[in-house]
């Protein structure tokens, strides 16, 4: 995947999961501000996205992001520690 | 001539369960088991009935104690898992339900052959006396307090305080006491073993990269799979010796038994409805064929404690393979089977405490038939299959199945009553739930439906996560009667939920149709009215009114915008009003909001 096509992917995700308008998302949307996401959005933005990435994420880099174009960074440093075979981080579930 | 305190006829799962739990709980019964079938049982090709779920995981791994056994020999299983949508389409673009996370209560996929094989070695060494290679020829119930006398094929007579029917569908006892009763549920089965492992993986090519990925843990195989469409599901079961267990259950209104009920039949039947399937299997033998017609039917009775009988497993009824229940019912049954008769050899028994426990077994066998029967039109449509998931998983694990984590079966007859009236509620609020998921697959979609090409059951978090994690914190009755009260009006919201996305989902013009096969008026315990107050609002400000369970929900079947406002898609759907009487028999109040709490004597 290049990374137009993961940003295409990733607003597609969004508008269809939030009832947003795609033309409406830009790169330098934030994600909590400007597109009105919260904690649980997130969660399942992740869920969705490992069609891209193949792995769970780091929760502690997955907190930093705030825009969609670091949703798309993410995304593509993912795939490249997936293709290196990084061990994914060790996430504690619920329980 | 020997005398035992419970003759066990059959030596199946449910006699093998049956003897050793009692030789657990009442260390000082004498038991016999008399099985026709000897050792060593074939692998893989034995039984039916390969998946476990949380209640009958529960029961073999900690009321039976058999945990490091189950996870050292057999499959731990990874949920259940549905792809529905056109059964002929490849399967990466049906839409897929099913767990994102390996579910945190254990569950089993049980190769039945090897499992029954080494229980009848466990259960001789419980001290079981277990006769193989013997049939049962007669049975002469005892009268006036008499010991009951079972004549075996060797002419040797048996005497017991209790006799305990596990003959499966030789049903010995439920034929010579007439105690079947018809299901509503008319549908058949057939079934086969492969050697190898059919993964659900290998039936998608590898260039679906994006479908592949999302499998992060590789352990979709794990999952018993359903491939649904229109009047059938098709499961894929792993088993611990090799083999994939493959099985076709079809309604008898969509699906001729008579079109699969063959080995050449079923091959052209699947490359008909499921070709990716049959393609992939085409050229592999199958190691057994098996078919079985009508499989559902009921019981009048399952126990009675004055006369000291019980039926345990299919000798008592049979529901549905759907979600696996046939293990739940065995364990249940052998629960309350062993409880009767400890306390009898204990000189304790209460009367009460029988009767409650057969009505609360047979409430439940009729909820399962009110939420197993007549699915067809469900399964090829995610949106609804994907509503009627969430609340039939929410419904199992707050009533039945914390009812059985809880061990509920060993209280009192107050306890046990105070706890049959809560299921009755349940019962009543399921009532109205299938008849909203029934009404919805029979009206066409208005068309205006996200559609997701995933959706993880249960999501993490959810209010349907937390109801699976909870069955593993132990409460005490009164705590469990409160919660179970507390969720039932949760349960009221995610009904409300499901309506609410079926009248969105049929549209203006489906409405009347779906308000009429509701009944609304009758559904007066749904909170529909108030839903509509705040439906239209932009995501932001209606999650924020939203209960929990509606925001699960609307995360799980999506939300687009340009659907038609709730209150008027009410204001359609409470139009026919004269029309909207409920069924007869079907019981439709769940107790008032504002009624007296539930409270333990």
């Amino acid at each position: 995947m290049t990374r137009e096509e993961i940003y295409t992917a990733i607003v597609e995700i969004l508008a269809d999961s939030f009832e947003l308008d795609a033309a409406s998302i830009t790169p330098e949307s934030t994600l909590y501000e400007e597109l009105d996401l919260d904690s649980i959005d997130a969660v399942d933005i992740f869920v969705q996205m490992r069609d891209i990435t193949g792995r769970r994420p780091d929760p502690e880099k997955a907190k930093e992001i705030r825009t969609v174009d670091e949703l798309v960074q993410f995304a593509v440093d993912e795939r490249a520690a997936a293709e290196r075979g990084d061990p994914e981080p060790d996430v504690q579930m619920p329980s | 001539m020997s005398e035992y305190d419970a003759i066990v006829c059959g030596g199946g799962l449910a006699g093998l369960t049956l003897a050793y739990q009692l030789r657990r709980e009442a260390p000082e019964a004498s038991v016999a088991v008399i099985e026709r079938t000897t050792r060593p049982l074939p692998e893989a090709c034995h039984k039916v009935g390969e998946s476990s779920v949380e209640l009958s995981s529960h029961y073999f791994d900690q009321v039976l104690g058999l945990h490091d056994y189950l996870k050292a020999e057999h499959i731990e299983k990874n949920g259940l898992r549905f792809f529905c949508g056109n059964g002929r389409a490849p399967l990466h673009t049906r839409p897929e339900i099913g767990p994102s996370e390996f579910p945190v209560l254990p569950s089993y996929q049980l190769d039945r052959g090897k499992l029954e094989t080494d229980l009848r070695g466990f259960v001789e060494r419980a001290g079981v006396d277990l006769m193989e290679g013997r049939a049962v020829r007669e049975i002469t119930l005892g009268a006036n307090g008499a010991s009951h006398r079972v004549r075996l094929d060797d002419d040797r007579v048996l005497e017991g305080r209790w006799l305990l029917d596990a003959s499966g569908r030789a049903r010995l006892l439920s034929k010579k006491l007439d105690l079947k009763r018809p299901s509503t549920n008319r549908a058949d089965a057939a079934w086969f073993r492969v050697r190898g492992r059919v993964r659900v993986g290998d039936l998608v090519p590898d260039e679906e990269k994006s479908w592949h990925a999302r499998d992060v843990d590789d352990n979709r195989w794990q999952s018993t799979v359903h491939l649904m469409d229109t009047g059938y599901w098709v499961w894929l079961i792993p088993l611990s010796t090799g083999f994939t267990s493959v099985g076709v259950v079809a309604d008898q209104k969509h699906h001729q038994f008579a079109d699969y009920a063959r080995e050449d039949k079923m091959r052209a039947w699947l490359a008909a409805h499921e070709p990716v399937l049959a393609a992939k299997i085409a050229d592999v033998p199958f190691e057994d064929f098996r078919v079985m017609r009508d499989y559902s039917y009921l019981a009048s009775r399952m126990i009675d404690a004055e006369a000291r009988w019980a039926c345990v497993g299919e000798a008592a009824l049979f529901v549905d393979p759907l979600y696996s229940l046939g293990g739940d019912f065995l364990a249940m049954g052998c629960s309350y089977a062993t409880r009767l008769v400890s306390d009898d050899l204990a000189g304790r028994l209460d009367l009460d405490v029988a009767r409650e426990l057969e009505a609360t077994y047979l409430l439940l066998a009729e909820d399962a038939v009110r939420t197993l029967r007549d699915n067809g039109a469900i399964f090829p449509r995610e949106k609804i299959l994907g509503a009627k998931l969430w609340w039939d998983f929410y419904n199992y694990w707050s009533f039945m199945s914390a009812h059985f984590f809880q061990e509920i079966w060993r209280e009192d007859a107050e306890t046990l009553r105070a706890f049959r009236e809560m299921g009755e509620r349940y019962y009543a609020l399921n009532t109205i739930a299938q008849r909203v998921l029934e009404g919805w697959a029979d009206i066409p979609s208005a068309g205006n439906s996200a559609a997701r090409s995933f959706v993880p059951l249960p999501m993490f978090p959810s209010v349907l996560a937390n109801q699976h994690i909870a069955l593993g914190t132990k409460r005490s009755p009164a705590e469990t009667l409160a919660k179970m009260d507390a969720d039932l009006q949760v349960g009221r919201e995610l009904v409300t939920e499901v309506l609410a996305h079926a009248l969105r989902d049929v549209g203006l013009a489906g409405a009347a149709e779906l308000g009429r096969r509701v009944g609304l008026d009758a559904a007066s315990d749904l909170v529909i009215d108030a839903r509509a107050e705040f439906d239209g609002l932009p995501r932001r400000e209606r999650v924020a009114r939203m209960p929990d369970i509606g925001r699960d929900m609307e995360r799980a079947l999506g939300r687009k915008e340009g659907d038609a406002p709730l209150r008027d898609l009410l204001v359609l759907a409470r139009g026919e009003r004269s029309h909207a009487e409920p069924a007869p028999g079907e019981r439709l109040r769940t107790g008032s909001h504002t009624g007296k709490a539930p409270a333990l004597p």
